[in-house]
């Protein structure tokens, strides 16, 4: 099993779709910095994806800053890097055009899109796991 | 290249139909190879000459650095070979078929052979006779990989099976993958069946090969176009040929663009049409691509028909 949500589509891109799985998963916390990454051959046959495939998959989001290659370790889920913010926003700039487009051929308001988008961002938040919450509690409770 | 099989002008004609018509084809070593074509369009004579079953009528082909037609035992123990319609002895149990093949294989693999028939859920005591497709199939893909061939030819493996069938197919294929160095070369008339599994494409139509490259460069080169005409603007008389499939709705133009280069946006539509608007370029799936090229394809076919 792998340690994260991907639901692979017929019909589009296999790389596309797995790097943009991976980075929901780090963005939303389901992977943590320092958790361990599959190795190529277990993504591909958890898969059933070509192997060449899963190895672009893992160089791209090693590129991306997204994953480190600990040599004898193995791979592992990276410190989120600062510098990368903006490559970061960037990345979601086709997706945020599909949403406009998408919100208008539908006839939705401004506002309507403004409160979807929220909601899902509150949800992604929620699923931080849960020491870290805990450890948030605790460190408010200390300075009360 | 390292070409794990090449062929040249590989031609082969029953009575006067040409089934394959001047195939020349590099299959690199390492790459999941989708021979892909409507059913007719000789796949299965293709793969029959390459693995020295039938003769060509012309041309060559070399496998695992050998010609075709001297290909005997020891290459075969290299590779392994699964067709729709695999013969396998009825009479036999799976321990009976695993037990006759394993003597032929110096690198036969007893683990392996263990382990995919736990995954293929394959019941060793019974008598093949009473087997279903899928899990005749499965028996045939156990001892085609159980000396892990360097080379696996697969012919239409997955048509008529079941998803759950076809799923434990590919996740024993994939078993591959572990510690050999391995080529798969799959013959499909659809691409659904395989879009995931392969790295390399060759298209086949009417005997000819179309189109053969990696996944990668198709993906790289290939786009989904559309734009609006200006009110009382029209399409040019005359279109670059690399726009396939041009089509005018009302306003909208479609097309697919099959030379596009990385990152230059829309300017090869702005430098034919400057007048363009609401100019959209996107990525295509391999699927798409490959109903653009078939489409494409028969309409020229209809063409010269009419010429």
């Amino acid at each position: 099993m792998l340690p994260f949500t991907v639901e692979l589509r017929t019909g589009a891109s296999v790389y596309e779709q797995l790097v943009y799985a991976v980075q929901r998963a780090i963005v939303s916390n389901q992977l943590s910095p320092g958790d361990r990454f599959p190795s190529v051959r277990t993504l591909s046959q958890e898969l059933r994806i070509n192997p060449n495939t899963a190895q672009k998959v893992v160089t791209r989001l090693v590129d991306q800053g997204l994953l480190v290659v600990q040599p004898g370790v193995g791979t592992l889920v990276a410190q989120l890097p600062e510098s990368s913010q903006k490559e970061r926003s960037e990345l979601l700039l086709r997706e945020v055009e599909q949403l406009v487009v998408e919100a208008r051929r539908l006839s939705l308001t401004f506002d309507q899109v403004v409160e979807a988008v929220q909601s899902h961002w509150i949800r992604l938040s929620e699923m931080q796991p849960t020491h870290e919450r805990e450890q948030v509690a605790a460190e408010e409770a200390v300075s009360e | 290249m390292n070409a794990i099989i090449q062929t040249k002008e590989l031609s082969r004609r029953f009575g006067r139909t040409e089934a394959v018509r001047n195939l020349s084809l590099d299959v690199p070593r390492g790459s999941i190879f989708a021979l892909l074509g409507p059913n007719g369009a000789g796949k299965t004579t293709t793969i029959k000459m390459l693995l020295n079953m039938i003769r060509p009528t012309g041309g060559r082909a070399t496998v695992l650095g050998t010609e075709s037609t001297r290909l005997g035992p020891s290459e075969f123990t290299r590779i392994g070979y699964v067709s729709e319609n695999q013969e396998l002895p009825d009479w036999m149990t799976v321990q009976d078929l695993i037990d006759f093949c394993r003597p032929m294989y110096p690198s036969w693999d007893q683990d392996l052979c263990r382990q995919l028939t736990r995954q293929f859920d394959l019941p060793l005591s019974r008598k093949i006779k009473g087997f279903s497709r899928g899990m005749r199939i499965k028996a045939a893909l156990l001892v085609s990989l159980a000396y892990r061939p360097e080379l696996v030819v697969l012919d239409e493996p997955f048509s008529g099976l079941d998803a759950l069938v076809r799923d434990e197919f590919m996740r024993g294929l994939l078993e591959l993958s572990d510690r050999t160095e391995w080529t798969v070369l799959v013959s499909s008339h659809d691409i659904d069946e395989v879009e995931r599994l392969v790295d390399w494409v060759g298209v086949i139509d009417k005997g000819s090969l179309r189109v053969s490259e990696c996944t990668a460069s198709l993906e790289a080169r290939f786009r989904s176009c559309q734009l609006t005409l200006e009110s009382g603007g029209r399409l040019p008389d005359m279109l670059p040929d690399s726009w396939l499939l041009p089509e005018t709705v009302g306003r909208t133009v479609r097309f697919v663009e099959s030379v596009y280069k990385e990152g230059t946006g829309d300017d090869f539509i702005r430098t034919v049409m400057p007048e363009a608007r609401e100019v959209t370029v996107s990525r295509m799936s391999l699927k798409a691509i490959f109903m653009a090229l078939a489409r494409t394809y028969r309409s020229q076919g209809r063409e010269k028909e009419w010429a």
